[in-house]
């Protein structure tokens, strides 16, 4: 399982997966926007969308959990 | 019988001068042997640091109680040019620091100082030898007075490759890089067991003092590595890039052009629109000469890049917004790694080369609660007081205070340059035309509208560079694609009087 977290204080912008999708690692799961730039967070690793625990327009925090990848080729 | 002992005692002795001394010499191979799961013994670490066969050891036949001094000091080549090393010799007492071993860590160091050579510390040590009480405190006082004393004459780079705990751990801090063995190397001012003791603190040492731990989050270390020959590798290739001690003549090479294709891309790497991320490595591909180079820092502060690599052939300090992570924001963190990259570059004469797109200081409680004020500081006052050539190149964004801290001219850069693009100004369009139009865009009926509307002629009519540059603010307008050029010619005239062009 990879936590995938916000790397700056910012504004859930676009949701680009929701669970069960299937993610490779470099995909772009979100994007945020924090001080008028478009910040992409992406998957660091291959996977199964699990928990999504935000919203788009949601403000999230740097280090909140922005999308949970379950049965990651980490987990292997 | 009596016949008997006196040849057996006749048989023994050609052990002459040149048998004793064979012996000896054959102890103290053995006795630097590693322990554990460290990889090489003291002197194998020199030896792997330095040119081969060029290691001279000092001192060899110091020692505390005949067990050995703890440390294995000396000199030898690196490419050819002078470095002074001591290594930690785990092998006595776990390189735990007393009077001998300090001794022979300030032999060294004085001789670097005195002779102007770098000094490489190979760090494995538990800390101040207890045993030795107050002479051992006394020891490493001695080798921080030396760290601080050297910082102003020559290069000083600690590598980790075991316990670097309590005292020991203060003199990496007062040198300018370190680089750490991962689960190999661990640096803190208390272990595990004290801390338990202490505060009832349940850690780990990796989580107390790893490699990765000091990389990432708390700056301690600036470079991570996954063995012992990647950490002497990566202490080399630092030493390529800096002059022997400071005023001395810089390492300049034969100047390679920048990577063709990288080169090719540059007038459409940055995209237009101001909110689109990219990758600041491949503008400096597009820029610098291509071969070696050595990011320092890359996991801390990532918004910001401080990177050694070269151009025109000359060694050069790059400071870059990384818009790929965090937007590129400036922060306390990322204030006091370029700070300390600048002031470094400035101390050894290294030319200090900006690329900036920044979108500002972050805002915020969190950030001002870190003291980002102090920390801003400490980037305004390296700028200032470089006394390296300064050049800077707005490639796209820059704004507000961001803008000053990045090496702006007012700030004494030697050249500043805007691609035709970018945008400077004292703020960013959105949050300016909020301030400058307030009561147009509350009367309005369609604010959404007007606010884009008065945003985009801002940009147009404000941010763009031709007012810097009219203003003096700018050298000149550039392209892309004559950022190379334009550099280079500048980087030989700043240098010209050093005279020490290939």
């Amino acid at each position: 399982m990879a936590e995938v977290r916000a790397e700056i204080v910012g504004n859930v912008w676009k949701l680009l997966v929701a669970e069960g999708d299937a993610v490779s690692a470099g995909d772009t799961l979100a994007v945020l926007e924090s001080m008028k730039m478009e910040i992409p967070v992406h998957a660091p690793v291959t996977g199964v969308v699990g928990h999504v625990p935000v919203a788009e327009g949601q403000i999230v925090q740097e280090g909140d959990v922005v999308v949970v990848i379950e049965g990651s080729s980490t987990d292997a | 019988m009596t016949q008997n002992a006196v040849t057996t005692v006749h048989d023994a002795a050609p052990a002459g001068p040149r048998d004793v001394l064979l012996q000896r010499r054959a102890e103290r191979a053995v006795r630097v042997e590693p322990r554990g799961r460290r990889e090489h013994t003291a002197r194998e670490r020199a030896e792997m640091l330095l040119d081969a066969g060029t290691f001279v050891e000092m001192t060899p036949m110091r020692s505390s109680g005949g067990a050995g001094s703890g440390v294995v000091a000396g000199w030898g080549l690196v490419e050819g040019r002078p470095v002074v090393v001591a290594s930690h010799d785990a092998a006595v007492a776990s390189g735990a620091i007393g009077p001998v071993l300090a001794e022979g860590v300030m032999k060294a160091q004085r001789l670097a100082i005195e002779r102007g050579y770098p000094i490489v510390y190979v760090n494995d040590s538990g800390g101040a030898r207890i045993h030795d009480g107050i002479f051992a405190l006394h020891g490493c006082g001695g080798i921080f007075k030396l760290n601080v004393e050297a910082q102003q004459v020559v290069p000083q780079i600690s590598v980790i490759v075991g316990p670097c705990a309590g005292a020991a751990a203060y003199s990496p801090a007062l040198t300018d890089w370190t680089i750490m063995v991962r689960e190999q190397g661990h640096m803190f001012l208390t272990g595990p067991e004290i801390v338990r003791a202490a505060t009832g603190e349940d850690a780990t040492a990796e989580a107390i003092g790893g490699a990765d731990m000091h990389a990432i989050e708390s700056g301690v270390a600036h470079l991570a590595v996954d063995s012992e020959a990647e950490a002497l590798d990566a202490a080399r290739r630092l030493l390529s890039f800096l002059p022997s001690h400071k005023g001395g003549a810089q390492n300049v090479q034969d100047a390679r052009p920048a990577d063709e294709v990288a080169a090719q891309a540059l007038p459409h790497l940055v995209p237009e629109k101001s909110s689109i991320v990219f990758d600041m490595h491949e503008l400096l591909d597009g820029v610098l000469d291509a071969g070696d180079r050595l990011e320092l820092m890359p996991d801390h502060g990532r918004s910001m890049l401080t990177v050694l690599g070269r151009l025109d052939g000359r060694p050069v300090g790059v400071v870059a917004n990384q818009p790929a992570a965090r937007g590129g924001i400036l922060d306390a963190i990322s204030a006091v790694k370029a700070a300390r990259f600048v002031e470094f570059c400035s101390r050894f004469g290294l030319p200090v080369v900006t690329f900036v797109d920044v979108p500002g200081f972050l805002p915020g409680t969190v950030e001002e609660r870190r003291g980002v004020i102090t920390h801003g500081a400490k980037m305004l006052k390296a700028y200032a007081e470089a006394t390296s050539p300064v050049l800077t190149v707005v490639v796209r964004k820059a704004y507000g205070g961001a803008y000053i801290a990045m090496g702006a001219s007012s700030l004494g850069a030697d050249a500043s340059w805007a691609w035709a693009s970018s945008e400077i100004a004292v703020m960013g369009p959105g949050g300016a035309v909020a301030l400058l139009h307030r009561r147009a865009l509350q009367a309005s009926d369609d604010p959404a509208e007007l606010r884009d509307r008065l945003a985009a002629e801002y940009r147009e009519n404000v941010a763009r560079p031709y007012l810097a540059a009219e203003a003096g603010i700018v050298d000149d307008v550039i392209l892309p694609e004559e950022t190379r050029s334009t550099m280079v010619e500048t980087l030989r005239m700043l240098t010209h009087e050093a005279g020490h062009r290939g």
